[in-house]
């Protein structure tokens, strides 16, 4: 392959004969060489030199017109207009292949008039557009990038992902403010604490005092803003919750400390207040960052569907778009096209895969009269067919609309922390009191009393609680991580320990999928590499299942077969040589004039050489590795294992026996499943739902945790809560127990902070707690719970 | 004396401090840090054109703002 030339713009190399050659440059096609010279032209070309060896996808010329970006109706949909008045769109660029790529994109576009801003975003290739809409238009920016050699379409950016951002942005703002300030304040207290053991004056004591005041100050109403903006919706729904503690314990601290400085005795807790709202800020995040964004889920579920179909009007095959589609007209599918309608089929015949809405990987045969279903693929037919609904009325859509409403009506269990806080919270809040009364009454001075009141919320210090379940579900996280099981939410880890219902599917979940060569009959010798050149470039299930078989043979090579037809749901026909070889099912070879009797469960698959059957294979589709240890396991457990699955129900009933699960359903479409899940929720039970196919994503998106396969279908990837990266049923096992163990430890690390708190609470109530112990105790506290959830990590990877 | 030095010099280091922290905050509001890998390669690409570019870039914005009437 020494002759072979990098082309001068996407650099895929080539034959040199293939090649266009242009001075000392090659190109692989006329779009290379279009962008390439408009590069030149713009003064761009430094590109290149940016770019390196990365190779780029050539760009296609052909592209829906963009002069429909300026109609209103699109306008209204994806353009908004900013706070000075331009307009703005969000891009989903496609092609983006480098970092080089972000930067000539943003560089075209800058260059182009009255487009105010580009920038996009190279992890998830998304652009934010701002332009003078009287300058330019949308279709001529859009026109610009395609130009370019990438192409862009718009994305409605839902206002969920603007506020996850937003949001996660805020507390990135106020944590920083809150380290810097603790950080220095941390320092500043070594001098205090030094001082405090041997000797001070009054004089340096304040200064550090007014040091510490300062810092503190901004933590307490900037960081700590959240907690008042909490304690204040709490205090409006009746709720005692942790922000009202910690909002009434920091600003009290801090009010008595203020009061200290000023009055010139006594010890200042400045770095208390700091070090409550930087921990408990903290924790508050690690919950925000970990919870799952749910945002982009839809936007790819309107990817999938092309906007525009095929239809035939007045003996012309036109382009129409989807929703103008009427009941009645002729819609034209070709081969390795979607079907975006339902309707029956009035010209031509062919296979169609209809996995999204079984699950089964085997392709169906159909052809005129039949009907076919929006959601489905064809394989190989080229149909014609009567619509029978409109779009907003059709299978597609209809699923579309209740994913919508599954997202909605997933239920939300109640997290144990939450529950506990706002008991703990009361009481804390009420012993504080009660002691200051106390002390008051008994003939004590106001600020004596004072002292020990407030001594008792810092000693409650919610560090401790705040933290306990944050640092508990992180180290869940990890050790899923580590394990190949991606939970999306923490929250996730507590409601999946709760689970009692597990509801399996069948292919692709407790099955491998894919139907295997399980047996092997060979009547008479012959050639293996005929067959496999035979089986090798069809894409149906059982031809892939041999080839894979075959594969594993030495000596296979690959002949040159002539007469190769493709029999639809029958198997393949072609000529080797001069006889004549079929390979197929039984249909195939009877039709074929061929007798054969084999009596099996299974899928045969006839291997026939001149008019004699010569080999006979036998395929199912086998059990994942320890599906049955899975099943009984899990029951032992006390969970409820349940299979549904879309295929028949002699299939169904031979998986459950040989797995060892009682209760299945067979013949499930997607919403049978999810109306399942609805009956087990109106039963309060909690329930997990394990799939892989677009089938389950109405099922996945309503139950309490949805797991997928991670060679599942994007859409499933996206709906699920957890991912099984490596597809396999022990990983699944792994989540349990690795869900019940951090539900464990969440338990455990409340407990170690409640006992903490019962002993030294009354400490504080009797007036024991001198300033250095309070602060001392109240990073011990946090430590212990820190030092328990790393110890749980410790014991798991030693196993 | 000794007040006054240790009040300066607390003074100034928490002065200079928060002026880095003001840098950090201004960056992260401004979205340098939404998203990692461009921020990473950043460095690659910064040269005079580019910084001429964003120059010209604000100046071509506020030109816009002032002549700019939404329909």
């Amino acid at each position: 392959m020494s002759n072979d030339i990098a082309c001068s713009h996407c650099h895929l190399e080539f034959n040199e004969s293939v090649l266009i050659k242009d001075g000392e440059h090659y190109f692989c096609c006329n779009g290379c060489k279009g962008v390439f010279h408009l590069l030149s032209d713009e003064g761009l070309d430094s590109f290149y030199d940016k770019a390196g060896k990365t190779t780029l996808t050539p760009p296609t010329m052909q592209y829906e017109d963009s002069a429909n970006f300026n109609a209103p109706a699109f306008y209204d949909k994806f353009v908004k207009i900013n706070s000075d008045g331009f307009s703005q769109v969000s891009l989903i660029i496609e092609g983006i292949h480098c970092s080089a790529c972000v930067w000539l994109n943003e560089k075209a576009l800058h260059k182009m008039e009255g487009v105010i801003e580009a920038s996009i975003n190279f992890t998830n290739n998304k652009a934010t557009i701002v332009w003078a809409d009287d300058v330019v238009k949308l279709s001529e920016i859009i026109d610009m990038i395609r130009a370019i050699g990438y192409n862009a379409f718009p994305y409605d950016s839902s206002i969920q992902e603007v506020q996850a951002n937003a949001k996660r942005k805020e507390y990135y703002l106020r944590m920083a403010v809150a380290i810097f300030a603790s950080m220095n304040i941390m320092w500043i207290a070594v001098a205090q604490y030094a001082g405090y053991f041997s000797g001070i004056t009054q004089e340096i004591k304040t200064i550090l005092n007014i040091a510490e005041g300062i810092l503190a100050t901004p933590v307490l109403f900037y960081s700590g803003w959240i907690f008042f903006r909490g304690a204040y919706y709490g205090i409006k729904n009746k709720v005692v919750n942790m922000d009202i503690l910690v909002a009434t314990g920091a600003s009290l601290t801090y009010l008595y400390s203020i009061y200290i400085t000023v009055l010139e005795q006594g010890e200042a807790y400045f770095d208390s207040v700091s070090m409550i709202i930087t921990f408990v800020l903290i924790g508050k995040f690690l919950e925000v960052l970990s919870k799952k964004n749910a945002a982009d889920t839809l936007d790819i579920m309107g990817k999938n569907i092309p906007s525009e179909v095929n239809i035939v009007k007045d003996g012309k095959i036109i382009s129409c778009k989807l929703g103008d589609v009427a009941i009645g007209d002729i819609v034209v599918v070709s081969s390795g096209e979607k079907v975006l309608l339902d309707g029956e089929i009035v010209k031509g015949s062919g296979s169609f895969d209809e996995s999204n809405l079984t699950g089964e990987s085997e392709p169906i045969y159909k052809t005129i009269d039949d009907a076919v279903v929006s959601g489905t693929t064809s394989i190989d037919a080229d149909i014609h067919f009567r619509a029978s609904k409109d779009f907003e009325h059709s299978t597609l859509s209809s699923l579309v609309s209740l994913l919508e409403s599954a997202i909605n009506k997933k239920p939300k269990i109640e997290q144990i922390a939450n529950k506990l806080s706002e008991y703990f919270s009361s009481v804390i809040l009420a012993l504080s009191f009660i002691t200051f009364i106390v002390w008051w009454i008994w003939p004590h001075s106001f600020e004596v009393a004072f002292m020990v009141g407030i001594s008792v919320i810092i000693i409650a210090c919610p560090c401790a609680l705040a933290l306990a379940t944050p640092v508990a579900t992180l180290v869940g996280l990890s050790l899923g991580a580590s394990r190949g099981v991606l939970f999306k939410e923490a929250a996730q880890l507590e409601t999946m320990a709760k689970v009692d219902t597990l509801i399996l599917d069948k292919t692709g979940t407790i099955t491998v999928g894919k139907p295997e060569v399980i047996k092997e009959k060979i009547y008479k010798e012959f050639d293996k590499s005929i067959l496999y050149s035979l089986v090798k470039s069809s894409k149906h299930p059982v031809a892939c299942g041999i080839t894979e078989y075959l594969k594993k043979e030495i000596d296979i090579g690959e002949y040159i077969l002539d007469e190769y037809i493709q029999v639809p749901a029958c198997g393949i026909s072609a000529a080797y040589k001069q006889s004549k070889i079929l390979g197929g099912n039984l249909k195939l070879i009877n039709d074929n004039g061929i007798d054969f009797d084999f009596e099996s469960d299974n899928t045969i698959f006839y291997f026939t050489i001149d008019g004699e059957v010569v080999a006979i294979y036998e395929l199912s589709d086998k059990l994942k590795s320890n599906a049955k240890n899975l099943v009984s396991n899990l029951s032992n457990k006390g969970i409820d294992v349940v299979m549904l699955t879309g295929d028949h129900e002699k299939t169904a009933k031979k998986v459950a026996s040989e797995v060892g699960i009682k209760e299945y359903l067979s013949e499930q479409t997607p919403e049978n499943k999810s109306t399942y899940i609805e009956k087990l929720h109106k039963d309060g039970k909690t329930v997990v739902m394990v799939g892989d196919g677009v089938n389950d994503i109405l099922a996945l998106a309503l139950a309490d945790i949805g797991i997928v396969m991670g060679s599942g279908s994007d859409i499933a990837v996206d709906i699920s809560d957890v991912v099984l990266l490596d597809d396999s049923l022990s990983s699944l096992e792994d989540a349990f127990k690795i869900s019940r163990t951090t539900y464990g430890l969440i338990k455990q690390n409340l407990g170690i902070s409640l006992v903490y708190n019962a002993i030294t609470i009354p400490l504080a109530m009797a007036g024991y707690v001198i300033p250095l112990v309070a602060a001392i105790s109240m990073s011990v506290s946090s430590l212990l719970v820190v030092g328990n959830s790393m110890r749980i990590r410790l014991k798991w990877n030693k196993n | 004396m000794d007040d006054w030095v240790i009040s300066m010099m607390l003074g100034v280091s928490i002065f200079l401090g928060a002026i880095a922290l003001f840098a950090f905050l201004w960056a992260i509001k401004n979205g340098q840090f939404d998203d990692e890998e461009k921020f990473l390669n950043a460095s690659k690409f910064d040269g005079v054109d580019e910084l001429n570019d964003a120059v010209n870039q604000e100046r071509k914005k506020e030109e816009l703002k002032k002549s700019y009437r939404p329909e």
